[in-house]
C-alpha cells in the first residue's frame, strides 16, 4: 500500500515538474510577461557559447558517455558535413561499465578511465566543449549552457539516468542525501565507485548488503556481480562475513542459472540471496534497512534505488507522460528516439523511455542506429532502423576469473509501435569460463576503442 | 595514379605466376612483398597438411598485424566484388588447387578485437560454436560478431558492419608451398596501430610495429598463438 500511495505521490509529483517544465521552456523561448523572474533573467544575460562557426550543419550531443560518444563519432563519420560539438560536463571520464571488476582488483582505475575526451574528439573530428546543459529552446533551436548558448541544427541528449529514492521510501531530502554519501548505489557518478571500492578494501566482516531496486535498472546483471565480486574479497580474505543481496525482484534478472550456480558452488554461506524484498526505507544513522517483513542490520552497504530518466530530461521538458513511462524517462520515437513531434531532437542512452537493458552494449548499439538516423534526415532521406544489441558479461569468479554472457536482441512490433521484449535469438550464457572471463576485459576494451580511438 | 600502378603490378604478377588463387581483375588490392608461410621451425607449410578444425595465425605484411590462414577442407564461394570501408574490391575465393585456402587479417572490424599472445577472442570454429550455431565461421566473442570465411568473411550476424579484410595466398603448384602477396586496401590497419600504439611500443619498440615482414611468416595454430582462446 505505501508503494501505490508513494507511486501516486510520484504521479502528482511528476505532473506539475512537466507544467514547470514547459513554462521554464515558454520563459526561455519569449520571456513572456509572467514567466518566472529567474528564467526571464537567464536570458536576459545570455551569451553565446565560444564555439567556431559552424562548417555545416551543427549536430549538438549532450553527455559524454557511451551513447553520447558514440553518437558524436559516428554521425560525423557517416555525414562527415555535420559540425558536431559534444557537451559534457565532465573533464574527466569514468566507466560505470567494468567498475565492479575494480572492487575485486581484476582491473586498475586506468582500465576504466585512461580514456581523454580530448583525444576522442581529436580522433574523431569534433569538438569536445566543457559545461553544463541549463536549458533549451526547441523553437529557436538553442541550447544553454553554463558557458553560453549554442544554435543546434539537430540535438541529441544522452544525460543517462538519476536516482529515484523515493520508491525505496526514501523522500526527505536531508535523507536522500545521507543515503546517496554514505551507501551509494554506484550507478552513476565515478565518485561512488571510489566509495565502494574504499568499502569493500575496509570490510572486515559482518553484513554487506547489497541492495537490487524493481523496474529497469541500469545493468541488469550487476549488482550480481557485484555481490561476486564482493563475495570473492571475502573467501581471499577468510573474513567472517556476507554478502546479503536483497532483491526487489521475484528472481535473479537475467542470467539467473549462471548466478545460481556461482551463490552455490563459489560462495556457499558467503552470498545470501533474499527474492520479493523491495526495500520500504533506510535508516542510515541506525544502518537498518526495512522490507514490508523485517528490518535488517548491515555492516557496510551499497544501496541501489530505483533509476529514472535523467533530472535535466524532465527539467527540459522531455519527459514522457506516465503512460509511456514510469520511471520518468523521455518522450520519444520508438524507433528513431526523437522527441515526439520534433524531429530535431532526440533523446538516447538510458534516458530512453524503450525497455532496453540500460548497459553500455545497448547505448553503443543504439548510438550507431541513431547516428545512421541523423545523417539521413540531414540528407533528406528516410532513415532505417536496426534494432539495438544487449551482449553483457558477468564476472561472477575472480579466482580464477570466470564469467557468464548474455546476447540479446529485441522485437518490434510495427502494429503497436512498441519493443515487445527481448528477441528469439537471444542466447544465455550461463556456463562461467575463464575464456569468457577474458572476452569480458576484451568486451569493455572494445567499447572504450569504439568511442575514444578513430 | 598509384592505385593504377598496384592494380597493373598485380595483373601483372597474377599472370605470371597463373596459379590457382587471385584473379587477374583484383580491384583494390594493395601490394606486398611476398611472403613464404613457414612453421614454427622454418619449414614451409604444405597446402595439402593443413588441419581443418582451426585457423593457423601469421603476422602480415607488419609485424603487429594478424593474419588467419584457414583450411576450409573445401572449395569457397566463387570470386566475388565485395564492399568494405575503404570501397569495392574483389575477393578472389579460395586458393589452392581445391579453392579451399582462405586468409584475412585477423581483427575484427568490428570493433578491432584481435589475438594477442595472452588470448584471442576472435577464432575460427571449423567445428561449430554456440555462438554461429554452425561450423566453419570466424566468431568473435567479444560483442557476437560472425563472419563466413568461405565467402570472404562477410558479416553474418553481430554488429560488424564490414567484412574482414582478405589477404592474398598464392599456393605453388610444384612443392604446394603457401605465400601471403597482399591485402584488400583498407583504413582499418592504420587505426589498428593508433589504437594498440602503446602496447605495440611496449612490445615490437618504437615504430617496430610497422615494419614489414619480410621473407617468411612463423605460422601456428591460433591456440599455439595465443595462450587463451575464447570460445563462445
Amino acid at each position: 500500500m505505501s508503494n501505490e500511495q508513494s507511486r501516486r505521490d510520484f504521479l502528482k509529483l511528476g505532473g506539475t515538474a512537466l507544467a514547470m517544465g514547459a513554462s521554464g521552456l515558454a520563459a526561455a523561448a519569449t520571456t513572456a510577461p509572467g514567466a518566472a523572474k529567474n528564467q526571464a533573467a537567464a536570458v536576459s544575460t545570455a551569451i553565446k557559447a565560444d564555439l567556431p562557426k559552424a562548417k555545416g550543419p551543427r549536430l549538438v550531443v549532450v553527455g559524454a558517455g557511451t551513447s553520447g560518444l558514440t553518437i558524436a563519432k559516428y554521425a560525423k563519420r557517416y555525414y562527415p558535413t555535420f559540425d558536431v560539438v559534444l557537451v559534457e560536463k565532465r573533464d574527466m571520464y569514468a566507466s560505470c561499465f567494468s567498475s565492479n571488476l575494480w572492487y575485486a582488483g581484476l582491473v586498475d582505475l586506468e582500465f576504466l578511465a585512461d580514456h581523454s575526451f580530448l583525444d576522442a574528439a581529436v580522433n574523431n573530428k569534433y569538438i569536445y566543449f566543457n559545461a553544463t546543459v541549463t536549458g533549451l529552446d526547441r523553437t529557436s533551436r538553442k541550447l544553454v549552457t553554463n558557458k553560453g548558448e549554442i544554435d543546434y541544427d539537430y540535438l541529441v541528449l544522452a544525460p543517462g539516468i538519476d536516482y529515484d529514492y523515493g520508491k525505496i521510501g526514501v523522500t526527505d531530502a536531508a535523507a536522500v542525501a545521507a543515503l546517496h554519501q554514505t551507501y551509494p548505489g554506484g550507478f552513476t557518478q565515478s565518485t561512488e565507485h571510489v566509495t565502494i571500492r574504499r568499502k569493500v578494501r575496509e570490510f572486515e566482516g559482518g553484513v554487506f548488503l547489497q541492495s537490487v531496486p524493481s523496474g529497469n535498472y541500469r545493468c541488469l546483471p550487476a549488482p550480481y556481480e557485484r555481490a561476486c565480486m564482493i563475495a570473492s574479497v571475502i573467501k581471499k580474505n577468510k573474513l567472517k562475513g556476507k554478502v546479503l543481496i536483497l532483491d526487489a525482484n521475484p528472481e535473479i534478472t537475467i542470467k539467473a542459472q549462471g548466478f545460481h550456480a556461482a551463490f552455490d558452488e563459489l560462495y556457499k554461506g558467503i552470498i545470501e540471496w533474499r527474492a520479493s524484498s523491495p526495500i520500504i526505507g533506510v535508516d542510515v544513522e541506525k544502518k537498518q534497512v526495512s522490507t514490508d517483513v523485517e528490518t535488517i542490520s548491515f555492516d557496510d552497504a551499497a544501496i541501489y534505488p530505483n533509476v529514472r530518466g535523467a533530472i535535466l530530461i524532465e527539467q527540459l521538458g522531455l519527459m514522457a507522460p506516465s503512460s509511456h513511462s514510469n520511471q520518468k524517462e523521455a518522450h520519444i520515437d520508438t524507433r528513431f528516439n526523437n522527441f515526439i513531434g520534433d524531429e530535431r531532437v532526440y533523446v538516447t542512452g538510458d534516458s530512453r523511455n524503450q525497455p532496453y537493458s540500460k548497459s553500455a552494449n545497448t547505448s553503443n548499439t543504439e548510438g550507431h542506429t541513431i547516428a545512421r538516423v541523423l545523417a539521413a534526415r540531414a540528407q533528406g532521406k528516410e532513415p532505417e532502423w536496426v534494432a539495438p544489441q544487449t551482449i553483457c558479461y558477468s564476472m561472477v569468479n575472480a579466482d580464477p576469473m570466470e564469467a557468464i554472457s548474455v546476447d540479446a536482441g529485441y522485437d518490434y512490433d510495427a502494429k503497436t509501435d512498441l519493443i515487445t521484449g527481448f528477441s528469439k535469438t537471444t542466447k544465455v550464457f550461463n556456463d562461467r569460463s575463464t575464456a569468457r572471463a577474458q572476452a569480458t576485459l576484451e568486451w569493455a576494451r572494445g567499447i572504450y576503442r569504439d568511442i575514444f580511438n578513430a | 595514379m598509384d592505385r593504377r600502378q598496384f592494380v597493373g603490378i598485380c595483373a601483372a604478377s597474377a599472370a605470371a605466376l597463373s596459379t590457382h588463387s587471385w584473379h587477374a581483375l583484383a580491384a583494390g588490392v594493395q601490394e606486398f612483398p611476398a611472403v613464404k608461410l613457414v612453421d614454427a621451425q622454418g619449414v614451409p607449410l604444405k597446402a595439402a597438411t593443413l588441419a581443418t578444425h582451426q585457423a593457423y595465425l601469421f603476422n602480415y605484411p607488419f609485424r603487429a598485424v594478424p593474419c588467419f590462414l584457414i583450411n576450409l577442407g573445401k572449395p569457397s564461394a566463387k570470386a566475388q566484388l565485395l564492399s568494405g570501408e575503404s570501397g569495392s574490391y574483389e575477393w578472389p575465393g579460395g586458393a589452392g588447387a581445391q579453392h579451399n585456402l582462405v586468409s584475412y587479417i585477423a581483427i575484427c572490424t568490428h570493433q578491432m578485437s584481435y589475438p594477442n599472445k595472452a588470448t584471442s577472442v576472435i577464432r575460427y570454429a571449423g567445428d561449430g560454436s554456440e555462438l554461429a550455431e554452425k561450423p566453419g565461421m570466424i566468431v568473435c566473442c567479444a560483442h557476437g560478431s560472425v563472419f563466413d570465411p568461405a565467402a570472404g568473411a562477410v558479416k553474418v550476424s553481430g554488429p560488424a558492419e564490414q567484412p574482414l579484410i582478405p589477404v592474398r595466398l598464392e599456393v605453388d603448384p610444384l612443392d604446394d608451398s603457401i605465400s601471403a602477396t597482399g591485402v584488400a586496401a583498407n583504413e582499418l590497419i592504420e587505426r589498428f596501430f593508433q589504437a594498440y600504439k602503446v602496447d605495440f611500443i611496449a612490445e615490437y619498440g618504437p615504430g617496430g610495429y610497422r615494419q614489414p615482414v619480410e621473407a617468411s611468416a612463423r605460422t601456428v595454430l591460433l591456440d599455439q598463438f595465443s595462450k587463451t582462446v575464447t570460445n563462445c
